[in-house]
């Protein structure tokens, strides 16, 4: 149901739109890629696209009214069993997370935000409480169920990109389709597509360690955008990069959150991105202090 | 994950892997190479033994004087009994006679009883003069015992009287001038007339001379009248041979009046026996050899696992990130076992190549024991190649497998903060 969703929300993106929105500002010296050819054959190549559109713009709004949560946290507690000692890297969050919103937790180094972040992503399971995606708990899945569940509903973005060294630019963000059983010509054409939206369709054979900093996140974004996911986490995106380039790949999550509705989750301890936020949790020592509520941000631009 | 998915993978990680762990494929191609080069070299022993003991005939029986314990049995092929008698004997004035003949008379099977002298004389053709050997037969039996043919001229009959008959290459080679049928020959300063040239036989076997046992009694020296250098039993099949051998040892001692087998001056041997030591002894060898092989496999397997588990460790950070993007556990897994066979396919391509190597150096190597044939060892067969590599992709997968069940189940979270 939710990849249907995140189908349906795909179509609101114009992707002539969100290439020349995102071009040019933030890779001045990479402007060989241009003219529309190949987005409509990607388009018409794209058999899940559906048809129907939700027409209803409120759907890309942070929409708790009566609305079942994507992701809830109950109670959730994660110690650490370090030989004798315990230690409680989260005590006690309740939290939930809506289709097409924008959080931001921020919090200092320590607080938990890492630990957060992997619960939301499936990529561990909590000491005590439930972690529910789409009403399921995920502490009953089975290991392929989680890994079916991160491949096909999450995409994410590291701090320190997580680029397999050994793959080239377009085979990275080929993978997660590949894990995904996707037929391989269908796939390369998508990730040719992401990376020329990301504005790097001139580095398909480039290895990780042949691209800087800024260029790999923007393959890491093309990467977990690959499936299609309706989520995105991100622990410290901007953390490796210049505030220009950091800057820059905020734009174009919060593009990617407004055109397409994508549900945008970002960790962090700096206050840049809470700005493109339609909430921001604060977390400290493993406790939500507060959520602040950020109106209008739909607005913005 | 597709199965083309996971070989690009597996191909990309081996493709990019680090000279040390090429190193660790040494011990692969070392191994392969070892067993592959065994596997042949055994091979070709056996066709090498096979190809000279399909020549002797095993219903026969030699028994000759002398007994030196329990190597004497191993003996020689057919027709050697008189030299065996005479070396490694503890006894040298013991002797068969017509008596031992007789004891042999009774017993089950036997088909034939050939006695036989022997002696190496001086021969005289056409001026030159050459020591060859001579064999005093039974002229009744002797062409019933053995399957050898004529080239020209006839084999010796029982009214046969100072006539030879000789082997090839004494009729063409050993003398200048060839010897053909009916001419004379001097041995010892008498003349026998030859009346019958063996066809070729390859060996020894060429160089001999048959005579009647009656009158090979006057020519060779030291010989006596109803003194035998060794009695030769034909039986009817080789399944008979074994306990013929031990009937007629239970005789013999008993018609010989020995009690205790300390006091025992005579030797049984058999072809079929010979046969039979020697495909133990290559067997045996082949197995040692096959056994340093395995230790060189074995160690090549715990080189690979090593390789694998470093490599596993290495990639920890990157195992994490493919469980995020969505790589099940099976996925990891298929991923480090078919990277662990290739590493394995690669040793064994190599390790092949070094056997063929090897196994070229044999007519060097083993001169001794593969002497008198020639062409049998001509490379590797493609079911040896097919064997070696299929061994070493084994071996891969094996030594790849704990590595990868362990890369398997590596939690994401973990996996991902590994630095
Ligand atoms: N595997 C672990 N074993 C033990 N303690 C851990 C483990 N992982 C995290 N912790 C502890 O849990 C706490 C929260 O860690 P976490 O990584 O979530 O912090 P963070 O908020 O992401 O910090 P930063 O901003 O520096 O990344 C820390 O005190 C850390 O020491
Ligand atoms: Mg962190």
């Amino acid at each position: 149901m939710l990849m249907e969703i995140a189908d349906t929300l795909r179509t609101k993106l114009d992707p002539r739109k969100t290439l020349n929105s995102l071009k040019g500002d933030a890779d001045p010296g990479n402007s060989s890629t241009g003219n529309g050819t190949g987005y409509d054959s990607e388009n018409d190549s794209d058999p899940e696209l559906h048809e129907e559109r939700t027409g209803n713009s409120d759907t890309v709004k942070s929409s708790r009214n009566g609305k079942v949560p994507l992701i809830k946290l109950t109670d959730v507690w994660k110690v650490y069993q370090m030989g004798e000692v315990e230690f409680a890297a989260l005590k006690g969050v309740d939290l939930e997370i809506y289709e097409g919103e924008f959080v931001v937790v921020l919090g200092p180094s320590g607080s938990g935000k890492s630990t957060l972040m992997n619960l939301l992503g499936c990529l561990d399971i909590p000491s005590h409480g439930t972690v529910s995606l789409n009403s399921r708990d995920i502490s009953r899945m089975d290991e392929s169920e989680l890994a079916q569940i991160r491949g096909q509903m999450i995409g994410f973005i590291f701090q320190s990109f997580n680029l397999i060294p050994t793959l080239n630019t377009l085979e990275n963000v080929t993978l997660p389709l590949e894990f995904q059983e996707e037929e391989s010509s269908r796939a390369r054409e998508r990730a040719e597509y992401l990376l020329e939206i990301v504005g790097l369709s001139d580095k398909h054979h480039n290895l990780p360690s042949q691209l800087s900093g800024g260029q790999r996140q923007r393959v890491a974004i093309a990467r977990s955008l690959a499936v299609d996911p309706p989520v995105l986490l991100a622990d410290e995106p901007t953390g490796n990069l210049d505030s220009k380039t950091g800057n820059y790949i905020l734009e174009f999550l919060d593009e990617l959150h407004r055109k397409e509705g994508k549900t945008v989750i970002i960790v962090t301890h700096d206050m840049t991105p809470v700005k493109y936020a339609t909430r921001v949790v604060h977390i400290k020592d493993g406790e939500i202090e507060k959520i602040d509520e950020v109106e209008g941000n739909f607005c913005k631009l | 994950m597709r199965n083309a998915t996971c070989v690009k993978m597996a191909l990309n990680m081996l493709l990019h892997s680090k000279l040390r762990s090429w190193l660790t494929i040494i011990g692969i191609v070392i191994g392969v190479g070892a067993v592959v080069g065994i596997v042949s070299l055994g091979d070709a022993m056996e066709a090498q033994v096979q190809s000279r003991l399909s020549d002797l005939d095993l219903a026969k029986i030699t028994i000759s004087p002398g007994y030196s314990g329990a190597q004497s049995r191993m003996g020689g092929p057919p027709g050697h009994g008189g030299e065996e008698g005479r070396g490694g004997s503890s006894s040298t004035d013991t002797k068969l006679t017509d008596d031992d003949v007789d004891a042999l008379q009774g017993i089950d099977g036997i088909l034939y009883i050939d006695t036989q002298i022997s002696g190496s004389e001086e021969v005289d053709y056409a001026g030159e003069t050459a020591t060859l050997f001579i064999t005093g037969v039974d002229p009744q039996v002797w062409q019933y015992m053995n399957s050898l043919e004529v080239e020209s001229g006839r084999l010796l009959e029982p009214a046969d009287k100072n006539v030879a008959v000789i082997g090839n290459s004494i009729s063409t080679e050993i003398f200048d001038q060839d010897i053909g049928v009916n001419q004379v020959i001097t041995v010892n300063g008498k003349s026998v007339r030859v009346v019958g040239i063996l066809e070729e036989e390859g060996g020894g076997e060429d160089k001999r001379i048959y005579m009647p046992i009656d009158s090979a009694v006057d020519l060779i020296e030291d010989a006596e009248e109803d003194v035998f250098d060794s009695i030769v039993v034909k039986v009817e099949s080789e399944d008979l041979v074994n306990p013929t051998v031990e009937e007629i040892e239970e005789k013999l001692m008993v018609s010989r009046q020995i009690h205790q087998e300390k006091d025992r001056d005579f030797s049984v041997s058999s072809s079929l026996s010979l046969v039979e030591s020697v495909t133990a002894m290559t067997s045996a060898m082949t197995l040692f050899l096959g056994a340093i092989a395995a230790v060189s496999l074995l160690v090549g397997a715990v080189g690979i696992a090593n390789t694998m588990f470093t490599s596993v460790l290495e990639k920890t950070k990157e195992i994490g990130t493919m469980k995020a993007i969505g790589a099940k556990n099976r996925d990891i897994l298929m991923i480090f076992i078919v990277n662990s066979a290739m590493v394995g396919f690669v040793g064994g391509i190599f390790g092949v190549m070094l056997g063929g190597f090897v196994s070229t150096l044999f007519p060097y190597l083993g001169v001794t024991l593969m002497k008198g044939g020639s062409g049998t060892v001509t490379g590797l067969s493609p079911d040896l190649m097919a064997f070696g590599l299929g061994l070493a992709v084994l071996i891969g997968v094996i030594s790849g497998a704990v590595p990868a069940y362990r890369a398997s189940k590596l939690k994401p979270v973990d996996a991902l903060r590994y630095e």
